[in-house]
């Protein structure tokens, strides 16, 4: 097992470009046992910053640790994680059972015959294991993939966008499968890029916005810390003057400016505020909102989360 | 190590692929009958079978073509399908992985060119020992060319496409105009092995092929080589 003062995951100033395109930009974490969410929206550096810590990338700068070892080309360490990525593609005329076989043994699973039928009864796939996996729906692949994740009992498991094309009964047991195996130690880093998917899973979670790293902690705290941040809004409504002077008296509210096509420009400091109290003020006022937009690009996609969620 | 290559061996025998290779494979036993059906007479195993069979056809066309069909799929479908992370993911060296799809290659191609020049061979009556050192050279072949391009399949997805540019324009037409692609050219060690072990069987090739002992020098070094940039490869590239 890893050493009580190392984290199991640790990443360290990790960059990744691509030509002139940085999709990860210095991100620093470190993750211990438990089950860690990385939440962002799609494009924002997640499956990138996976690859390099699941040793399928390598950095362009900064550096990743998996139990205290550098995960790329150390396949000794593969032993002890399991990875599922976001690509659902299977072999597909290996069945349902094989495929899970297949990487027991790949994997050096002594009694791979056991190891396989309990990680498809985890799945609760028992009953299709030995049909062809071409012929599954999108999400038993993605549940016969998990069970080729963790037929070897891996230590750490690190997963993309797992609940990707199931269904919600099929989330309540991943759920319950997650807890089960954080409750046995393991240390669990799931992607994804809907909140509510990884809200009430995830003990901790990582929010990745333009490949930074956003904000880092409990679900609340991040919520809490993304609604202190300050941003432009642009609002379209039936009297850009009338409105403009009832939110310039708000406290979060730093400036107000009409723009060029008679639009509000508005920089909050508290999003959240904004979103309350902007329709309250228009209804209390008889002002028509057409449209209510985030200006700043870059974090146009927070802005959706809050709104969305 | 195979567990990869058993997964490979299927991977690779596609039926569409096969359909293809075997019909390509069959080729020369097929013109060897058409010429005797139509009662052009029996061809025998020096000449004209040695300069239009074994070296247009097999080794300038067969050869590469069904080695390389293969050996690009080798890699090329893992990354395709994007299921490289699968292999590359588990405590299994890149030697292993490496070895088990260039062997998986081998299994297929290896009998069927061999067969393919071999059993056209029989039809025009060679006699055992010329087969023996027809197998022998197109073993050295098919394995050489099966090395450079299951590092093609990992280089470019376009590996099919130009692949069959560099055996058409290189080991197709340069290779028999310029003298010293014989080198360079794993069509021109093939030759140059068939010629070096026996003279006057072969002896159509004589003045166009290289020595025997360049020949058996570049078949090891393109071998040894290309694998080795093949696990170079598969080490530092980013796995999607």
């Amino acid at each position: 097992m890893n050493s009580p003062n190392v984290p199991v995951i640790a990443v360290k100033g990790i960059s990744k470009w691509f030509g002139s395109v940085v999709a990860v930009n210095d991100v620093s974490l470190s993750i211990d046992p438990g089950i860690t969410g990385l939440l962002g929206p799609n494009g924002a550096g997640k499956t990138t910053l996976l690859k390099m810590i699941e040793g399928l990338a390598s950095p362009s700068d900064g550096t990743v640790t998996i139990f205290g070892q550098t995960p790329r080309n150390n396949p000794a360490l593969h032993r002890r994680i399991g990875v599922m990525s976001e690509h659902e593609a299977v072999y597909g005329f290996q069945t349902g059972r094989q495929f899970v076989e297949w990487s027991a043994k790949l994997h050096g699973v002594a009694a791979t015959a056991e190891a396989t039928a309990l990680a498809i009864e985890r799945v609760g796939l028992a009953d299709a294991q030995n049909r062809p996996l071409g012929t599954y729906s999108r999400g038993m692949r993605q549940r016969m993939r998990l069970a080729a994740t963790i037929v070897h009992e891996p230590e750490a498991i690190i997963l993309d966008e797992p609940l990707n094309g199931t269904d919600p009964r099929q989330r309540i047991e991943f759920h319950d499968l997650m807890r089960q195996l954080a409750d046995e130690g393991r240390t669990i880093l799931i992607s994804s890029h809907i909140l509510e998917e990884v809200e009430t899973l995830a003990d901790r979670i990582l929010l990745m916005v333009s490949g930074k790293l956003a904000a880092s902690g409990d679900y609340r705290a991040i919520r809490a810390k993304l609604d202190e941040q300050p941003y432009s809004v642009r609002i379209v409504t039936s009297d850009s003057r009338k409105i403009a002077a009832a939110l310039v008296e708000l406290d979060s509210i730093e400036s107000v400016s009409i723009g060029a096509e008679d639009d509000v420009i508005v920089l909050s400091k508290n999003v959240a505020v904004l979103q309350r109290s902007l329709p309250r003020i228009a209804k209390d006022r008889g002002i028509r909102l057409e449209r209510v937009e985030p200006l700043d690009e870059s974090l146009e996609s927070v802005f959706s989360y809050i709104v969305e969620s | 190590m195979a567990e990869i290559f058993l997964l490979s061996l299927r991977q690779l025998l596609g039926r569409w692929r096969l359909i293809v290779i075997l019909l390509l494979a069959a080729l020369p036993s097929l013109l060897v009958l058409l010429i005797r059906a139509i009662g052009e007479g029996e061809m025998a195993f020096h000449g004209e079978f040695v300069g239009v069979v074994i070296d247009a056809m097999i080794t300038g066309g067969i050869m590469p073509i069904v080695t390389m069909t293969l050996a690009t799929a080798a890699f090329g479908n893992e990354l395709e399908d994007k299921t490289l992370y699968f292999l590359v993911l588990k405590p299994v060296s890149r030697v292993s992985i490496v070895l088990a799809k260039l062997l998986a290659v081998l299994v297929v191609a290896l009998p069927l060119v061999i067969a393919s020049g071999v059993v056209a061979s029989a039809l025009v009556n060679a006699e055992a020992q010329q087969m023996g050192i027809l197998a022998i050279a197109l073993a050295a072949g098919v394995t050489a060319y099966a090395s450079v391009f299951t590092l093609a399949g990992l280089l470019t997805p376009r590996a099919l496409a130009y692949g069959l540019v560099y055996v058409l324009v290189w080991e197709g037409l340069l290779s028999t105009i310029v003298s010293g692609i014989g080198y360079l050219s794993v069509r021109g060690y093939t030759l140059a092995l068939l010629h070096g072990m026996d003279e006057s069987s072969f002896a159509v090739f004589e003045g166009r092929v290289i020595e025997f002992p360049a020949a058996i020098v570049g078949t090891v070094v393109v071998i040894a080589a290309f694998f080795l940039l093949a696990l170079y490869r598969l080490r530092t590239m980013d796995v999607p």
